[in-house]
């Protein structure tokens, strides 16, 4: 970790081509000049046919953007994919046992495994869900682990994302507007499908439907609206799995079960895929000012008449401050060691940690405990020192407010800029769906950070996409 | 003792309110205190009711309503026989654990000065618990004591308990004592949760708050800061939550406020 020249995934330090990049490298070299600069260009046109847009909070220009494609995949060998993903599942099913247990007896509490104040007073903490016992016990269906590479053998775990992670329409379609661009790159290698995702995302949904839904229980996808960054992923996702997409307008309680509104009357939903957070999911239970729930909602899935998914509550399983103790959780409930790595993790509330913190500031990475998507955090050594001081402000005035790892070198990849081919960082997003099974979809979301240098893939600040192959054996 | 309910709520929504959805924490639980003899709960919508067990183990409806119209009233009532356990209700099963009943919450906080001289007491928990009881009493203020006409005293019998309304309507709400004492207790690391349910009073309003504190000996205990005492045979436990917020009688949507009276008496 932390070594000066970062791990390129392509080339070794001799400049040999690594293995599983060699039917690219070879492709790469076969093509025209100005080849990949007129590939770019059709990528943005593909994705602005698809309608591929998100939106930046706080930008001033149009809310809606495409994000930036890069046209060279990034490539996993099947070997190392087969160890990731075994580190993955490891991980949520920890991570879903500690859930059920949190919510039930607390007996990793009980053990002083994890200091009780961390969680009992923790704000991802939900009471309202003590007890209730969730279809097939699992709480959290759908994850999105971002992970980084910073060696040939070394992976970390960043976060767990158990919330309502998106991105997943990205990884599908990079795939096909991949596809469309390069037919001939996906004959020299044998790549594994992703587009089998909506479908097991729809097995997954359909799999911890209530008792009494029947064989074809109705799914729906709850987006908060049209002026979400995600909302094009939620209309996408409800087209491609066949499920209706609503906003809370749409649904309603009646006798304790939950309806939709269709133009042919009621009718009974029984899994709602919702991207609503906690807060708003239901002005009934959680925030009364929140317009975008379903009144009663909650109250219907204690009932027992309804799925939500991901279950309320999840967040206190990927709160950055509980994080530290995922290998703790994973060695409790499995009785394994943990497969994946975790970021080493430094508390500001411990006086000693700090002082060391606040001297190495310009070496380190700061995170808001409860920021995403890249909002709130400072990279140390590619910010100014106006930049640290602010935040070793930051630190001393609130230090519960952040954690601080160190600077890790993400590894690199090709990639197409000004129409040339250079190395930069690049993180994945590996989706996970839990529920009869779990099922991982091989690769994930590449995102890469397209300034030279730069560590933060963030599609908000200035990071694109790419799309991943797994290669198989 | 068996104790007859009689409790009435009533509330009005916005017109024009297209669906109203309530959530009721109106059925009492039998327990080592009690026994629910008999119980109803009448209103518009509940015939239609989701029933289910909300987080904090209170039996709760979910009952909509659609185009609501008027002054909506939902009537509750029943019979509860009730034994005196000196405030010790035990572990009830089916309920959430202990600990969780440690977490802080905005509505129930108290001032460190409160609970400050009680942090290295080497007194037993039940002690401390007490001696807080009676902080938070001289906090907001005690009950009044019955005022005794001497003379009618001295010709013994025909004691009269003079009218004390007026004075304990300039009392905080019982709602603030148990909040109180439940910050302090937390803040002392001590279990505490929020109780909602009746007592006997005749002629006044029933409907009560107070707090149970855990021990790992008696496990819960029940304990009134507003009239100073635990719990008695006079008291029906209704709901249990962390503040008052979550053990409400009645939540709506749209949010409405909500009028509420109990007669509750002996029979």
């Amino acid at each position: 970790m932390g070594e000066n020249t970062p791990f390129d995934e392509m080339y070794n330090a001799d400049g040999s081509v690594r293995e599983p990049y060699r039917a690219l490298s070879e492709w790469l070299a076969e093509q025209p000049e100005k080849g990949l600069a007129l590939m770019q260009a059709d990528a943005e046109a593909i994705f602005r046919k698809l309608g591929i847009t998100f939106a930046v909070y706080g930008s001033e220009e149009g809310t809606e953007k495409v994000i930036p494609f890069d046209v060279i995949p990034r490539i996993i060998a099947a070997n190392e994919w087969r160890k990731l993903s075994r580190g993955i599942e490891q991980r949520v099913k920890a991570l879903n046992a500690f859930l059920y247990d949190i919510y039930h007896r607390q007996e990793i509490l009980k053990a002083g495994r994890i200091p009780e104040k961390l969680i009992l007073n923790n704000a991802a903490f939900c009471p309202q869900m003590m007890g209730l016992e969730p279809a097939r016990g699992v709480y959290a269906h759908i994850i999105g682990v971002d992970i980084v590479r910073v060696g040939p053998d070394e992976f970390y775990v960043l976060e767990d994302n158990l919330r309502t992670p998106s991105g997943v329409s990205y990884m599908l379609e990079d795939r096909e507007a991949m596809m469309m661009l390069a037919p001939d790159l996906f004959q020299r290698s044998k790549v594994a499908p992703v587009e089998t995702y909506p479908e097991n995302l729809r097995r997954t949904l359909e799999s911890v439907a209530p008792a009494g839904a029947g064989r074809n229980p109705v799914i729906a996808v709850l987006t908060p609206g049209i002026y979400n960054s995600a909302y094009f992923e939620h209309s996408f996702l409800a087209d491609q799995m066949g499920a209706q997409l609503c906003e809370g307008q749409d649904l309603f309680v009646d006798g304790g079960k939950v309806y939709m509104r269709t133009t042919t009357g009621p009718e009974r939903v029984d899994v709602i895929y919702r991207r609503i957070d906690d807060d708003y999911l239901d002005p009934l239970t959680f925030r009364p000012d929140s317009m975008l729930g379903v009144p009663g909602i909650f109250d219907a899935y204690r009932a027992g008449n309804v799925t939500l998914v991901n279950a309320p509550g999840t967040g206190i399983a990927d709160d950055k401050a509980v994080y530290t103790y995922v290998p703790e959780i994973i060695e409790f409930y499995l009785g394994e060691k943990a497969l994946l790595n975790n970021v080493p993790t430094y508390n500001c509330t411990d006086v000693d940690q700090r002082a060391w913190v606040l001297e190495n500031i310009a070496e380190l990475v700061v995170k808001e405990v409860h920021g995403s998507g890249g909002y709130g955090m400072m990279v140390g050594p590619t910010s100014t020192k106006a930049q640290h001081e602010e935040f070793r402000k930051k630190i001393i005035a609130r230090p519960d407010n952040y954690i601080v790892q160190p600077t890790l070198s993400l590894s690199t990849c090709p990639t197409h800029i000004n129409n040339d081919v250079a190395p930069r960082h690049v993180d994945l997003r590996p989706y996970v769906l839990v529920g009869d099974e779990v099922r991982i979809t091989p690769g994930g979301l590449t995102r890469v950070a397209l300034k030279k240098g730069s560590l933060v893939v963030n599609s908000s600040q200035g990071g694109g996409t790419k799309d991943t192959w797994v290669l198989e054996d | 003792m068996r104790i007859a309910i009689d409790h009435r709520l009533s509330l009005t929504l916005p017109e024009g309110t297209g669906q109203a959805v309530f959530h009721l924490l109106l059925t009492p639980p039998s327990g080592p205190t009690q026994t629910v003899e008999s119980w109803s709960v009448e209103g518009p919508g509940i015939g239609n009711a989701g029933r289910f067990t909300d987080g904090f183990g209170n039996a709760a409806h979910l009952v909509n309503q659609l185009r609501p119209e008027g002054e909506i009233t939902i009537h509750v009532r029943g019979e509860v026989t009730t034994r005196d356990t000196h405030g010790v209700l035990g572990r009830p099963s089916g309920e959430p654990v202990p600990a969780l009943y440690r977490r802080f919450t905005a509505a129930a906080k108290a001032p460190e000065a409160l609970y400050e001289p009680f942090r290295h007491s080497k007194d037993n928990r039940l002690s401390i618990c007490h001696a807080l009881m009676a902080r938070v009493g001289e906090e907001l203020g005690l009950p009044e004591e019955p005022k005794v006409p001497r003379q009618m005293q001295a010709d013994g019998g025909q004691t009269q308990v003079q009218d004390t309304g007026e004075a304990s309507e300039q009392r905080p709400a019982a709602a603030d004592y148990a909040h109180l004492f439940i910050g302090a207790a937390r803040a002392l690391d001590i279990p505490a949760r929020y109780v909602v349910g009746y007592r006997v009073a005749d002629g006044e309003d029933g409907l009560h708050a107070w707090a149970e504190a855990f021990d790992e000996g008696l496990g819960w205990v029940g304990f009134d800061p507003h009239a100073q005492i635990c719990p008695t045979d006079r008291y029906v436990r209704l709901a249990i939550g962390l503040d008052a917020e979550t053990a409400p009688t009645l939540r709506t949507v749209p949010v409405a406020e909500v009028e509420q009276v109990a007669k509750v008496s002996a029979v």
